[in-house]
């Protein structure tokens, strides 16, 4: 019983450290995951533009192969298909930064950890922010592309923010996992590196899950994906109409994982925390 | 009554080799991987009260730099515990622990943000850091175009201004030219005699650690071996470990 009880504070202590670390640092933070920012773009001749240029020629790129090549890029609904790209791809350009990034965001501030006494967990936290602000910049751009093209927002936008909140969260506990899990040895994010472009086909960014449908069982199997929940739930916002309490079978789903995910990654602290400084 | 900033308690640092990193990998998800360990610090007991300056002998290898990470807070032990009252500056490694892309005048904000100083408290050091560090306009530039002298001068000028309750000193203070490793050693003596500093000091050169400290510890693979005078202490650790080279 007394053992139990120790696996649970344990864990609890791990949890309650995190928000600590979080609170007690966040002005901290904030500076960092802009200093951040500021390192990925300055430096380059174009500067910030690569910001918005490089998901801009993704996105032409994408439109250009299955509009083009594979002639398959019909309108979905009353949309082209190229506004419904945009309201899915801009989130996935956020979760690929994390997927990836996540896995090497305590080796790239290695001194943190090893020369002061820094609180790791805040590490992914302000990488991920870093990213965030490029994601937001990107879904203004997108509201915008959509009124242009003659769709104003709609109410549905409103919910935005929701799916922006659960996307981060969860990111931000994968990260957590993976950064100190790659700390350790670098094939893990070597692995994760290639996996993430097998999530990208199977996640149905690019492609309407839609058109599976008539297979009921591969359909949920798809829906069960977190990936895919957070891209079609930008397209609820921004193309499909529909409120994130319509679907409350995937939004559990995606909970569940969360759920996992963060206990993952406490776990991956409690065990490795001690390790870090000494290995990396 | 006793002030004690630094505690020691049975504390133990045990590393894990293993034969590869992907063995290493593989040991977080299954146990009964094999590895090797290295004891570095060994069921260690000592206790440091404030205002007291302590010099730190021991051959390479005798867990030195083990007992000062811990008391960093950078490293963790294996099992005891330890305690740490107040601030701690280290001077080690003085040239890392720089965002290589922050100017140096970043890197003093982050340093105190670390250290938990406040905005107010930081601005108000900021141009003695500066002026201290001799760096004039270049503190404006990203650290990764600096010289290694000028990182380990701006290490140093940040470590010791930012008013440190213990301050870690290690090695010979060889930082930059002449005169600066003058400046420094003068600076060490006043913080130490003015601000009640506790001082852990870690050399090779007995001649320098009696200068500075009262109390010497020599330790051998991992264990307190003499714990004195700093007299007694550099005596012991020179006939035992470092004898005179014969000439």
């Amino acid at each position: 019983m007394s053992k139990i009880s120790e696996f649970f504070k344990g864990y609890a202590d791990a949890f309650t450290l995190n928000i600590r670390e979080h609170k007690e640092n966040m002005t901290q933070v904030l500076r960092l995951s802009v200093a951040d920012l500021k390192k990925t773009y300055t430096g380059s001749a174009l500067g910030w533009a690569w910001a918005v240029i490089k998901p801009v020629f993704t996105i032409f790129i994408y439109w250009f192969a299955v509009s083009i090549g594979l002639r398959s890029g019909n309108d979905i609904g009353e949309y082209p298909y190229i506004l419904w790209l945009i309201a899915g791809i801009v989130p996935w350009f956020f979760m690929t930064e994390c997927i990836t990034g996540g896995t090497v965001c305590i080796r790239k501030y290695s001194y943190l950890v090893t020369k002061m006494k820094y609180p790791l967990t805040t590490i992914p936290t302000f990488t991920n922010l870093s990213s965030l602000y490029v994601h937001l910049v990107l879904v203004v751009i997108s509201i915008i592309m959509f009124w242009v093209m003659g769709f104003a927002p709609t109410v549905y936008l409103v919910q935005l923010p929701i799916y922006t909140i659960l996307m981060f969260l969860f990111f931000n506990a994968w990260s957590l996992f993976a950064g100190m899990v790659s700390a350790i040895s670098k094939d893990f994010s070597n692995l994760i590196k290639s996996v993430n472009i097998g999530i990208f086909w199977l996640s149905g960014v690019i492609w309407n899950i839609e058109s599976v449908a008539d297979n009921k069982l591969l359909k949920v199997i798809m829906m069960l994906n977190p990936v895919t929940f957070i891209c079609y739930g930008y397209r609820n916002c921004f193309v499909d109409h529909k409120w994130f309490f319509e679907e409350p079978v995937e939004l559990g789903v995606f909970i569940a994982w969360y759920v996992v995910l963060a206990v993952m990654s406490l776990w991956a602290y409690k065990k490795l925390r001690k390790e870090i400084p000494d290995v990396l | 009554m006793k002030d004690t900033v630094i505690k020691f308690d049975n504390v133990t640092k045990k590393y894990k080799l293993y034969s590869s990193t992907r063995k290493r990998l593989l040991a977080i998800f299954f146990k009964g991987i094999k590895y090797k360990e290295k004891v570095a610090v060994d069921n260690m007991n000592f206790e440091i009260e404030r205002g007291e300056s302590v010099a730190l002998f021991g051959k390479n290898g005798a867990g030195k730099s083990t007992v000062l990470k811990m008391i960093t807070g950078v490293s963790f032990p294996t099992s005891g515990d330890i305690t740490v009252k107040g601030r701690v500056s280290a001077l080690l490694e003085l040239k890392s622990g720089f965002d290589q892309e922050f100017t140096g005048r970043q890197n003093i904000y982050l340093k105190g943000h670390i250290l938990g100083l406040s905005d107010s408290e930081i601005k108000a050091l900021e141009e003695t850091i500066i002026e201290y560090s001799e760096l004039g306009d270049y503190i404006d530039q990203p650290v990764r175009t600096y010289s290694s002298g000028m990182k380990s001068r701006l290490g140093f000028a940040i470590n010791v201004n930012i008013k440190p309750e213990i301050l870690i000193v290690d090695e010979a203070l060889s930082v930059g030219d002449n005169a600066f490793k003058q400046k420094c050693q003068k600076t060490v003596n006043e913080i130490i005699e003015k601000d009640n500093v506790t001082l852990l000091f870690v050399t090779h050169q007995t001649a320098v650690a009696e200068e500075f400290c009262k109390r010497g510890i020599v330790m051998k693979n991992g264990k307190i071996v003499f714990d004195g005078p700093v007299k007694e202490a550099s005596q012991y650790y020179k006939t035992k470990y470092n004898p005179p080279k014969k000439k």
